[in-house]
């Protein structure tokens, strides 16, 4: 017998896939909820590999779902809510169109929620999965947190968003888990460090609300968005307040809890109230007691034990130490100019103080007479009344500090002072092998002295004297040194006592004999130190690096050659435009000298 | 009915025989005559105008009301005192009074008090049991709406460690198999099946590899070096030449390959065209031009002779070719010694463009696969659009936090990264359809040329009175 045809397409990647509107059927969902689900429960459209084969010989480009996604997707008990729902819809649009508007507003107040905690857990089944896919959520929600009530957004979600946004933040304060932050255009980026995952977020900047047009953004997809990633933020919260023991939910003021919201009507009021909020205590555990914050990194004998690796993760954790308590027991004013909710949250996440006028904003802390107040945030050019106490400095200058882990020196960044650039604190490791111009390396680390720097300070000398005199006062550092050393010489010489001088004295010669004889065995001799010659040494490292580059698998063999090619040639554009520059600083300060000198002629001339 | 009567008596035994032998018809015909005045009412009682009409036009001429048709509105406002249609059928149709209009109406058990009910009203009365009742539902309404409250409120609060792990609800366990006694296998079986593990295909490569928040490029800062701001001016420049060769192409590609023609040109063509084969208008240039030809007739190709080539001719052309393909024998010969000293180089040239194409295929493959991770996921017919470098003039740059400009709309940044993701399949701007709304004059409002002179008649006239 000849056995059954097969149908076409009925495995391989024909049945791998299914078209959109297949899944709708196969769910019974209308195109709406099937996209709310699909949000909710973190299914996407797939890309095949073979578009033809995958839509069944379709042409055309079609939304393509994975099957087994679909059949996921069928037991989720979500879509009866979904179903009874359409029900419930139907219901409030006959209520609307019958005019009975009692019933629908009734109908409205009772609108069954679809709780999603269980989705939750499924697609984040352990805490750092959340924490991983928190940048987007977080995002998000900061975003929809300055929205106003909008067609499509449900009304009490950007409610939501604000509360859990602000309560986000007080986890970051006490954990001081924020490493980095940027002021770009577009708005702020923090970057915080939680169980060692790094989330990134953007905070717009605080302008009003820009009013969005429907056909750019589909909001009612946002919206589905940020209803899954709200609940997800409002777990995330729940498990870091406990685990840095706190109370959750903490209180904060009256603006967070619906039911005041009538109160606030004034969109301003609203946002003092929730940088007010920031700026308090959040309630701790009873019974709860100080953990040791800081605990030193363990050393783990690894098999590459890289000692230059291991110092720098050293000096990271060191500065990081430094870095959470950077602020601690200084006093920061802010005045009334200054964009206070970025500079509360840092100044805060690093154990500072801050307050602000209290006429105009609610929750001041302490008054601008305080003397104690160590730094003062101006944005303007000048101030009538200032205080001697304090430092009065630019907003840039706390970004600027906590992206170099150090208080930086004022002197840039004082009232009224051009600003330095404020750089990216987020440049990828690759850009260590760039050419950086000595300037901006000396801002990037205070400790770097740019080569031209002890020339400057020479200069200033050299007004005064003659080229030759530089060049004797150079020799007379170098010998300075000699002499120095001579003496120590000298000393050391003195110090140490001449042995040979005592043995004189003695009775028998034999006797003397034999004791020369034992002491020549038992005589210690100068021992003659292992010198080793650092050019020895190279050459047998690099024999034995050059054995281990062999040991190289023939698999990642060519993309090492083509890694240590890069390398060489990065290295190689980097010694030359740090040559350029050398030639060009030298041919530059050649010219200066030339033309000062002949400026000094000239005026000679004219003299004589 | 009356049959004819042949029998002197018959048999009226029972009521089907008493009914065929007797004669009742004068009882009918007036049990019909009262039912059809019970029906239309009687004839005595109508009115003379109900019942005559004076004709005035005569025969033949139809009667037209002068009554204006009602507007739409009026029909409605008329038709919604009527009885409607579905219940006119549960009216009476005769005009037969009820016989019996008081009837004993009989209302159901427990609607009346009797006597044992009013005294048991009135002691619970003054025990206030209704009062309790009355409160104790307003209670529990009370209650119930809180209860509804609270559920929802529950949404809001977060007050549970979803990863603690201990939690049965997490694990999906219901709460009533959470006691000690019963057993895990138990607990799992009951476990719904959404909660089990169940496969479910990894998530698409381009949304686990791609970043979320993408780390800005320096030049976007509020006060940017200059040498960051260059760069990024430079990957902008780069971006705008890109979409301008696009342009370019396909400008190119469509209005750009058609010739372009004055008006004017084109109706000279046309003229042309459609005039093809009608008889010139006269023109002395061309006919001057046809005068320098003699009238004799010529062929376009003029007939050929067939020229044969003699025996000399024909040898030669044969000693011809030998020789020439003796020549080129001989040259291949003389390549085939000389290619074997030439071995070497043969072989390195060889080699030499063999490692050429290695190393383009190489090449081109590597520069597939970094296309590829770069490439905007295809979900939809719509493109997701590609990333725009958010530039902002130097113009524009305040270096100042209080004088911040920016134009970048975040929410529509987040929504492309998710399609460039391939969290979402790209999205048109759809612009909204504006309703094709047909117009037209209700009935009753409608203004014709005829009503307008009538309605100026009307004022004029009034005037004139007035004046008089």
């Amino acid at each position: 017998m000849v056995s059954k045809k097969k149908k076409k397409y009925s495995s391989g990647e024909g049945a791998q896939f299914m078209t959109r509107k297949a899944a709708l059927k196969k769910l019974q969902l209308s195109l709406k909820d099937f996209r709310r689900i699909c949000i909710l429960k973190g299914i996407y459209p797939r890309e095949p590999r073979n578009r033809k084969r995958a839509q069944k010989g379709a042409g055309g480009i079609k939304t393509l779902y994975h099957t087994k996604d679909i059949k996921f997707l069928l037991h989720e008990p979500i879509i009866w809510k979904l179903r009874d729902l359409k029900v419930y819809q139907q219901k409030i649009r006959r209520a609307r169109a019958m005019r009975e508007y009692g019933k629908m507003k009734k109908y409205f107040r009772d609108y069954p929620a679809i709780k999603i905690d269980h989705i939750i857990k499924e697609r984040y089944p352990s805490f750092v999965d959340a924490l991983r896919d928190l940048d987007d959520c977080l995002t998000l929600c900061f975003l929809f947190s300055t929205f106003p009530s909008i067609r499509r957004v449900p009304r009490d979600q950007s409610m939501l968003c604000r509360r859990l946004t602000v309560e986000f933040m007080h986890a970051v304060i006490v954990a001081k888990a924020l490493r980095k932050v940027f002021i770009s255009v577009k708005g702020y980026y923090y970057q915080a460090e939680i169980e060692g995952q790094t989330i990134t977020w953007i905070v717009p900047h605080h302008f009003s609300f820009e009013p969005q047009t429907k056909d750019e953004v589909d909001f009612k997809i946002m919206s589905t968005f940020v209803e899954f990633y709200v609940m997800m933020l409002g777990f995330v919260n729940f498990k870091l307040f406990n685990s840095l023991n706190l109370v959750y939910p903490p209180k904060l003021t009256a603006g967070f809890s619906s039911d005041n919201d009538k109160g606030l009507v004034d969109k301003r009021a609203y946002v003092s109230e929730r940088i007010a909020a920031m700026n308090l205590s959040v309630a701790r555990k009873v019974g709860a007691n100080e953990v040791e914050e800081f605990p030193e990194i363990d050393l783990f004998e690894t098999e590459d034990q890289d000692p230059q690796k291991l110092e720098e993760a050293k000096q990271e954790a060191e500065k990081i130490k430094f870095l959470k308590t950077m602020f601690k027991g200084l006093k920061f004013f802010l005045n009334r100019e200054v964009p206070r909710e970025p500079l509360v949250f840092i100044i805060r996440c690093f154990g500072g103080e801050v307050s602000w006028d209290k006429d105009h904003f609610v929750g001041a802390t302490f008054d601008e007479t305080d003397e104690s107040i160590a730094y003062q945030i101006v944005d303007r050019p000048s101030m009538d009344k200032q205080y001697l106490s304090r430092y009065y400095v630019q907003p840039q200058w706390v970004f600027d500090s906590v992206n170099a882990r150090t208080l930086l020196p004022i002197n840039k960044y004082l009232m009224g002072a051009t600003l330095p650039p404020h750089l990216s604190p987020f440049i990828d490791k690759t850009r260590d092998q760039v050419y950086i111009p000595p300037e901006q390396r000396a801002l990037d680390d205070p400790e770097y002295k740019p080569p031209g720097d002890d020339d400057e300070s020479d200069e200033e000398i050299e007004e005064a004297s003659d080229e030759d005199k530089e060049e004797q006062s150079a020799e007379e550092s170098e010998t300075e040194e000699q002499i120095l050393t001579k003496q120590y010489k000298a000393e050391v010489e003195q110090d140490s006592p001449s042995e040979d001088d005592d043995d004189d004295e003695g009775d028998d010669f034999e006797k003397k004999k034999i004791a020369k004889e034992k002491k020549k065995k038992m005589a210690v001799k100068t021992g003659i130190p292992h010198k080793e010659h650092p050019y020895k040494k190279e050459i047998e490292d690099k024999q034995a690096f050059r054995l281990r580059e062999k040991l190289v698998r023939k698999k990642h063999r060519n993309l090492y050659k083509s890694m240590k090619a890069g390398q060489e040639k990065r290295k190689k554009e980097i010694w030359l435009l740090r040559k350029k520059r050398r030639l060009h600083d030298e041919k530059t300060k050649e010219e200066r000298k030339t033309t000062k000198r002949n400026q000094k002629m000239e005026a000679l001339n004219a003299s004589a | 009915m009356l049959l004819e009567i042949k029998k002197k008596r018959v048999s009226k035994k029972n009521k089907a025989a008493w009914r065929k032998y007797s004669d009742i018809r004068d009882v009918e015909e007036f049990l019909e005559e009262q039912r059809l005045e019970e029906r239309l009412g009687r004839f005595d009682t109508k009115v003379d105008d109900e019942l005559f009409v004076v004709d005035l036009k005569g025969d033949g001429v139809e009667e037209k009301p002068d009554i204006k048709p009602l507007s739409a509105k009026q029909r409605k406002r008329a038709a919604l005192e009527e009885t409607p249609r579905c219940f006119q059928i549960l009216l009476p149709s005769s005009k037969v009074e009820d016989p019996n209009k008081k009837r004993n109406i009989s209302k159901p058990v427990g609607s009346r008090p009797t006597a044992l009910s009013k005294l048991t009203a009135k002691r619970k009365s003054e025990k206030g049991v209704l009062q309790k009742k009355i409160e104790g539902a307003r209670k529990n309404r009370k209650i119930a709406r809180q209860e509804k409250k609270k559920s929802k409120a529950v949404l809001k609060n977060f007050d549970k460690n979803l990863w603690g792990g201990s939690l049965p609800e997490v694990k999906g366990i219901p709460e009533t198999l959470c006691d000690d006694f019963i057993s895990p296998e138990a607990q799992l079986h009951n476990v719904p099946t959404t909660q089990r593990l169940r496969p479910k295909p990894p998530l698409p490569k381009t949304l686990v590899t791609r970043a979320a928040v993408e780390t800005p490029h320096p030049g976007v800062s509020y006060n940017p070096s200059f040498q960051e701001h260059q760069e990024l001016l430079q990957d902008v420049v780069k971006h705008e030449e890109k979409m301008m060769k696009k342009e370019a192409h396909i400008n190119r590609v469509t209005s750009k390959l058609f010739r372009r023609v004055t008006t004017k040109s084109k109706e000279n063509q046309w003229i042309e065209e459609m005039s093809e084969g009608l008889p010139t208008p006269h023109n002395p240039q061309i006919e001057e031009h046809s005068d320098d030809t003699d009238n004799e007739y010529r062929a376009i190709n003029p007939p050929v002779q067939n020229k044969k080539k003699d025996h000399k001719a024909r040898r030669r052309q044969k000693e011809m070719i030998l020789e020439k393909e003796r020549l080129k024998r001989e040259k291949i010969d003389k390549k085939k010694i000389t290619d074997i000293y030439k071995l070497r180089k043969l072989h390195t040239s060889i080699t030499k463009e063999e490692k050429k194409l290695e190393e383009d295929r190489k090449k081109r493959e590597s520069k597939k696969q970094e296309e590829e991770e770069k490439a905007l996921p295809a979900l939809n017919s719509n493109k997701p659009p590609a990333k725009e470098p958010d530039f902002v003039p130097p113009e524009d740059l305040s270096g100042d936090l209080r004088r911040l400009s920016t134009k970048t709309n975040l929410l529509r940044e987040r929504f492309e990264s998710l399609q460039r993701r391939g969290a979402l399949a790209g999205s048109k701007v759809m612009m909204k359809k504006k309703r094709k709304v047909k117009s037209y004059f209700k009935a009753g409002h409608k203004v014709t040329d005829n009503e307008v002179d009538k309605y100026l008649e009307k004022i004029k006239k009034s005037k004139s009175k007035v004046s008089k």
